[in-house]
């Protein structure tokens, strides 16, 4: 990409000359032959068109270079927990060794992205990620075909593995977010955020979009499934959004079910979401640019803490824990989200995020006020300084205790 | 102790990255080729008018400029096309605004011939043709018996995006076009080459014969001069932007109001483009 320009200016360098330079040797070199030249107009134009054939030939592979675009970022962070102690843990069945310090210096993401724009109508996306186990793995690609009967080719269909389309937060990239981590219901609902399938975008008018997607459904970090379907069923996802640009709300609908292996059939139970999302923006005068933005997700999700949530069954009615229908629990979850810069350098962001996995029960809500402060020293950096007062209600004895789990996160970024 | 201590530092850390950048460094211009010779011009006799204002003009194209705009070096961001949607959903990610969009100026994309080229007028849709690599030779235009040479701009540049989704409807560059890092160039190639076609801003015509563009082939074409820019009967009139990040103030506000204040507006006129009132 680089040399484009100075090809670009070689080549009118060239054609500049070929009008006013006088003839001399001949060579292999374009600029020599054109030097060589005789001074008839015809001669002239004939290599004229030569040294046009040839620059298009380097042009032909400059333009290819260019449409290869290489971007991502890196996270290195310090985590500093509050209950870390500095010794090792044996617990579970079979024992098993647990450290128990948590500060740590670690790398979070690691993410290169190469994009393809092979033509105005069509676009090609391989990401991979090597931070926090230092395994690469391939985190997104896919194939974007764009319509061509638009000026801006408003709609698109993509086939792949792709950010799950709902909501607000899953589809913004870590790189941008103000806190060093998404949501506690987010996390839960979508675990790595991806999923295999297509998707279509239509972007209807500049306010309008709407986006409906068809999915395996298990996601990218299913213990069991992240490379299969168990099911012929395919999840379905929808999402409508109005962008005012200054105000943003979005309804989002995903619909599916998971299978649960048990002793005897496969058990399929539902796994539904509901989510509502907007986001307001501001500017405050001499300050900066200000968000407001708040998400709310509902529905039925397998609970893997199900069993444990179950009333014990009365007596001589057997186990409850084969009831398909225990298996999924209806959850609530959500956050608010605070954001304000302080000119182009400095931001603070605020954020209470909920979590509740099932409704009916007691004492297994999940809590958590996040608070950060982000420094920008350059176009490229992001020092991120946060504070996760977290509330987790965890049985303990006959009582319930909030675990002293409170976390500091520094975190350098870089993003190219 | 451990963990005060190492979040001490941190924040210790964090301060010193960000000391530097409080340091004071006039106003910065970064963008559009096309708008370079006239921020150049405002700059000079901003600079002039008011002693000890330091205004720095880069160029680049309009997409570059844009970028330095979302990472923040540039103060000002001089563009020759709209933000797109993604451009600004960047700067929204990073500084929660939608940007301020400033018109600054108005522009005729002028076509450019060779003075000795016989094709007087060209209808939008020839344009396209040309452009697209349908067209490939003058006679197909009434010209001479030759082949169409097309000089275009980098990808980065907002005129390119500007003809190609005005004049050429979204369609894809012809293979052929040779890309140049500026109008200058466009317009120097253009002037050697009895083949040559190029486009650009209205500021740069010279040495060259602009073509008069028709919006279809039943009306007359249509040169871009100040009365048919003003009157939008040339039918690629676009305007010149400055975009910011957030509401301009200080220095900032200062250059602005200045540039679109009658004086700053005459320096439009001087350098060929129009003024926006």
């Amino acid at each position: 990409m680089a040399w484009s320009r100075p090809a670009c200016g070689c080549a009118l360098m060239l054609v500049m000359a070929c009008a006013v330079s006088p003839a001399r040797a001949q060579d292999e070199t374009p600029a020599d032959t054109l030097q060589a030249a005789p001074g008839s107009t015809d001669e002239r134009s004939a290599q004229i068109e030569s040294i046009v054939e040839q620059l298009q030939a380097i042009q032909s592979e400059v333009d290819k270079q260019k449409r290869f675009k290489f971007s991502g970022y890196l996270q290195a962070r310090y985590e500093n927990a509050e209950d870390s102690d500095d010794s090792l843990r044996i617990s579970g069945t079979p024992p098993a060794v647990t450290v128990a310090n948590r500060n740590r210096f670690y790398i979070r993401r690691a993410r290169l992205k190469l994009t393809y724009d092979s033509s105005p109508l069509s676009q090609g996306v391989i990401y991979f990620d090597g931070g926090t186990d230092r395994t690469v793995r391939l985190l997104e690609a896919y194939v974007t075909l764009l319509d061509p009967w638009t000026v801006e080719h408003r709609h698109s269909l993509t086939v792949g593995q792709f950010n799950v389309p709902f909501g607000y937060e899953i589809e913004r990239s870590s790189s941008v977010r103000e806190l060093p981590e998404r949501s506690r219901a987010e996390n839960v609902l979508f675990p790595g955020e991806r999923d295999r399938g297509l998707k279509v975008v239509s972007q209807w008018t500049d306010q309008l979009e709407t986006v409906v997607s068809v999915l395996n459904g298990g996601g990218i970090s299913h213990p069991l499934y992240a490379n299969t379907d168990p099911t012929g069923m395919k999840d379905l996802t929808g999402r409508v959004r109005w962008s005012q640009g200054v105000f943003d709300v979005a309804a989002s609908y995903y619909w599916g079910d998971e299978a649960t292996p048990l002793v005897g059939p496969d058990v399929e139970t539902d796994k539904t979401r509901l989510g509502f999302d907007a986001q307001i923006f501001y500017e405050a005068p001499s300050i900066g640019g200000g968000t407001l933005r708040g998400e709310f997700y509902s529905g039925e999700n397998l609970n893997a803490d199900s069993l444990r949530a179950l009333a014990p069954p009365p007596a001589g009615q057997g186990t409850a824990l084969l009831r398909p229908g225990n298996l999924a629990t209806d959850f609530v979850g959500g956050y608010v989200m605070w954001v304000q810069n302080f000119g182009d350098r400095a931001q603070v962001a605020v954020r209470w995020d909920t979590f509740d996995p099932n409704v009916d029960k007691d004492h297994d809500e999940y809590w958590r006020l996040g608070t950060g402060l982000n420094f920008f020293p350059d176009g490229n950096v992001r020092i991120t300084v946060s504070y996760d007062f977290q509330n987790t209600e965890t049985a303990g004895g006959s009582l319930y205790q909030d675990p002293k789990d409170n976390l500091w996160t520094i975190q350098f970024q870089h993003k190219f | 102790m451990k963990t005060l201590r190492i979040t001490g530092l941190a924040i210790a850390l964090v301060a010193l990255a960000t000391t530097p950048l409080i340091a004071a460094r006039g106003v910065t211009l970064k963008g559009s080729d096309t708008m370079v010779i006239l921020a150049q011009r405002w700059a000079e006799e901003y600079m002039n008018s008011h002693s000890g204002e330091v205004v720095q003009v880069t160029g680049g194209g309009s997409g570059t400029g844009i970028a330095s705009l979302i990472n923040g070096t540039t103060d000002i961001c001089m563009s020759s096309r709209p933000m797109k949607p993604d451009e600004k959903k960047k700067l929204r990610d990073r500084y929660q605004t939608m940007g301020v969009e400033l018109p600054v100026a108005r522009d005729g994309l002028t076509i450019y011939v060779h003075e000795s080229n016989p094709v007087k007028e060209l209808t939008l849709e020839q344009l396209r043709l040309v452009y697209t690599g349908a067209t490939t030779n003058w006679k197909q235009l009434g010209g001479a018996d030759s082949r169409i040479v097309l000089y275009s701009r980098e990808n980065s540049s907002g005129t390119y995006v500007y003809f190609k989704d005005h004049v050429l409807k979204g369609q894809d560059y012809a293979a052929s076009a040779q890309t140049l890092p500026g109008t200058a160039a466009v317009v120097n190639a253009v002037a050697r080459d009895p083949n040559g076609i190029g486009y650009g801003g209205a500021a740069y015509a010279k040495g060259i014969r602009e073509v008069a563009v028709k919006k279809d082939a039943q009306v007359p074409g249509v040169l871009p001069t100040e009365a048919t820019i003003r009157d939008g009967s040339y039918p690629i009139t676009r305007s010149l932007f400055f975009y910011t990040r957030t509401k301009p103030s200080g220095d900032v506000k200062a250059l602005v109001d200045w540039v679109l204040s009658e004086e700053g507006q005459k320096v439009v006129t001087k350098v060929g483009y129009f003024p926006i009132r």
